[in-house]
């Protein structure tokens, strides 16, 4: 489970960006720019949890104080019951992460970069070689397991990425924009990983603004715009108060009333 | 520990299959390197030779048909396998041969040369030659010759006079330098051991800490290992580890590759050869590895700084590369002649390494400024990866440009 309560992230502007005029005016103030202000989510285990918004929504700025990778300027997030700022190597001992722009080791080969991994999370050779195993019989990876990376087709490296991130087992995973930049069939990779994870019980949340992927993953969902939530609720939920026909055009409606 | 060796052994493989590396660490030290060094020894040793065994060409005038001295110098000129004697020019024509190179050299003899040598005067000779420092062996040699003339001369007027020739010596200094050879050549060349020693460390461990540091935030990779359990410590120090092997290796390696370009070069005299051999004797080496060792560290540390800062590979190369002018200038200065190893310069950071190394060769250390040396190094080492670890710290260092 990931408790996330009224969670605040300030940046302070560098002197190129506070000479950029464009940008939310609401989020800036002395210099400083709120990225994430006051968000408060709860993503449950067994189901999956879309994080909606534009480009600069603040989307990957929650994901990554979720993955303890920064520190929230004030708020309180729970990963499996640990506190991410207190006890952040707990929360990392449980979580996988995947974005969709990381790229890999390029002269490590798939069997090395995972092991890589598996030894930085204290797994211990057999259960890592049992886990391996599946995933690469899974993935049907074994073919390249000892072949350099930096030689693999995109599609063949989005699959060690997966199982990089799922090697020891996480019982949450958060994948930021996983799908972005990959073509259909690499895509669906993700996808299946992401229901996979569902059926396994595992908390998943994902970021995107594919609508496309929120009607065909998402159970929950929350729409962030400027830093700020302005929907919550269960994918049912969203689709019962719509207004508009598509998911895009209630999407943008949503938008723009906050604009107004 | 443990996880920091797990990334230690990682950033190693990863950074031993990288061929800049590779070239960085291995090739330049110990190919390229001794190819220059006996190839350029090998070429001033053969031009020296050239111009020592060079015919040369001088015209004497007055020319032929003069009695005296000026015919007697070209007698004994002609006579020698080494000098030709140009005959039918005037003064005019002979410098301006001189000056295109088309001669070594004209002397003139005063019309009245003979006279003032018998009137007990110095009899009058110019000699026009153009002196550069290509031409410095065959200006040597044409002086020699006329040295020769001018003893000859002494000889018969201290005869004629009915002197001893040693009664023209008032003082007799009986020179001994009492340093060694291995002193001297300490002075002479000592400096450019660690000058180039901690420029190849510098550049060894240059590429590991662009691609560790920047390299891996261009990828992304370094987001997804900070989400591991690893700590952040854990992580520079495992990075920081392989950055000060590879300096620490290409600087071995620079050693071995100087020892074997000497070891190539059949050109170089006996005695400076086992000199300069000596200088390379395990004893010196350990020592100035172990000051190379908490240089290193600070190169590591700064290094790794700006590569964190940067968003890309090239970015951090295009900080990182004027930064080798600051470490090649105080490496310099150590080169310089005059430049000493005292309380105060033992407290600048690179110039402290090339001095204390020139005095280890040299044998003239005192233990009390190597002591200052191995401090001064060893606080700077640690103030920079603090520093390092500070910068490493930084979210808006980290995700910088993300």
């Amino acid at each position: 489970m990931i408790e996330v309560t009224d969670l605040w992230k300030t940046f302070k502007l560098s002197r190129e960006q506070k000479k950029q005029t464009n940008g939310p005016t609401t989020t800036r103030r002395n210099g400083n720019v709120d990225a994430v202000a006051g968000v408060s989510f709860t993503c449950q285990p067994g189901r999956i949890f879309s994080l909606l918004g534009p480009n600069g929504a603040g989307k990957t700025t929650t994901l990554r104080m979720i993955a303890t990778l920064l520190k929230p300027t004030s708020g309180s997030i729970k990963v499996a019951g640990y506190d991410a700022v207190k006890s952040p190597r707990e929360v990392q001992r449980r979580l996988g992460f995947l974005t969709g722009s990381t790229k890999l080791y390029d002269r490590l080969n798939p069997n090395e970069l995972v092991k890589y991994y598996a030894d930085l999370h204290g797994m211990d050779n057999d259960t890592f070689a049992k886990r391996r195993d599946e995933l690469f019989t899974l993935l049907d990876m074994h073919e390249f397991a000892k072949r350099r990376i930096g030689k693999l087709s995109s599609g063949m490296k989005q699959k060690v990425s997966i199982v990089r991130t799922m090697i020891h087992d996480p019982e949450i995973v958060v994948f930021d924009e996983p799908t972005v930049g990959l073509d259909v069939v690499t895509a669906k990779n993700i996808i299946e990983l992401i229901r996979a994870c569902k059926q396994q019980g595992k908390t998943v949340i994902f970021s995107t603004h594919i609508m496309g992927e929120v009607s065909l993953l998402s159970d929950d969902l929350a729409i962030i715009h400027n830093g700020r939530v302005i929907f919550s609720g269960s994918y049912d939920e969203f689709r019962g108060q719509m207004q508009r026909e598509s998911l895009e055009e209630e999407f943008i409606r949503l938008l723009e009333g906050v604009r107004q | 520990m443990k996880t920091i060796l797990i990334i230690f052994r990682k950033e190693l493989i990863d950074s031993v299959r990288d061929r800049r590396t590779l070239i960085a660490m291995i090739v330049v030290p110990l190919f390229l390197f001794p190819l220059l060094i006996s190839i350029s020894s090998n070429m001033l040793i053969s031009q020296a030779r050239k111009a020592q065994q060079k015919t040369l060409k001088i015209a004497v005038l007055p020319d032929a048909g003069a009695d005296g001295s000026a015919a007697v110098f070209r007698q004994t000129l002609a006579e020698r396998d080494d000098v030709t004697i140009i005959e039918g020019i005037g003064e005019d024509e002979g410098k301006t041969l001189v000056r295109s190179d088309s001669l070594d050299a004209v002397i003139v003899f005063d019309p009245d040369f003979d006279r003032m040598v018998t009137d007990l005067e110095p009899g009058v000779i110019t000699m026009y030659y153009k002196s550069t420092e290509s031409s410095e062996i065959e200006e040597g040699r044409v002086r020699r010759l006329l040295g020769g003339l001018e003893d000859e001369l002494r000889a018969k007027r201290f005869e004629a006079l009915e002197l001893d020739l040693a009664i023209i010596d008032t003082v007799e200094i009986n020179e001994r330098n009492l340093a060694s050879t291995k002193e001297r050549l300490a002075q002479e060349i000592g400096g450019l051991l660690p000058y180039l020693i901690i420029i190849f460390c510098f550049m060894g461990s240059m590429y590991p800490a662009i691609d560790l540091a920047a390299g891996e935030k261009e990828r992304g990779t370094l987001e997804t290992l900070l989400t591991s359990p690893a700590g952040r410590m854990e992580i520079l120090l495992g990075k920081f580890g392989v950055v000060v092997l590879t300096g620490l290796l290409t600087a071995v390696v620079s050693i071995f590759g100087m020892y074997l370009g000497i070891r190539l070069s059949n050109e170089i005299p006996p005695e400076i050869l086992s000199a300069i051999l000596n200088m390379l004797e395990l004893h010196s080496v350990l020592l100035l590895l172990s000051l190379l060792l908490p240089l290193t560290v600070f190169f590591a540390a700064v290094l790794l700084s700006l590569s964190l800062f940067a968003k890309s590979f090239k970015e951090a190369q295009s900080i990182i590369n004027p930064l080798m002018i600051v470490i090649i200038v105080p490496a310099f200065i150590g080169l310089m002649p005059g430049i000493e190893l005292d309380t105060r310069t033992a407290l600048i950071p690179i110039l402290n390494v090339s001095l204390a190394t020139k005095a280890i060769i040299a044998g003239t250390i005192t233990p009390a400024i190597l002591a200052e040396v191995y401090l001064s190094l060893i606080a700077l080492a640690a103030v920079s990866l603090f520093y390092c670890k500070w910068v490493f710290g930084r979210e808006s260092t980290i995700f910088r440009g993300t």
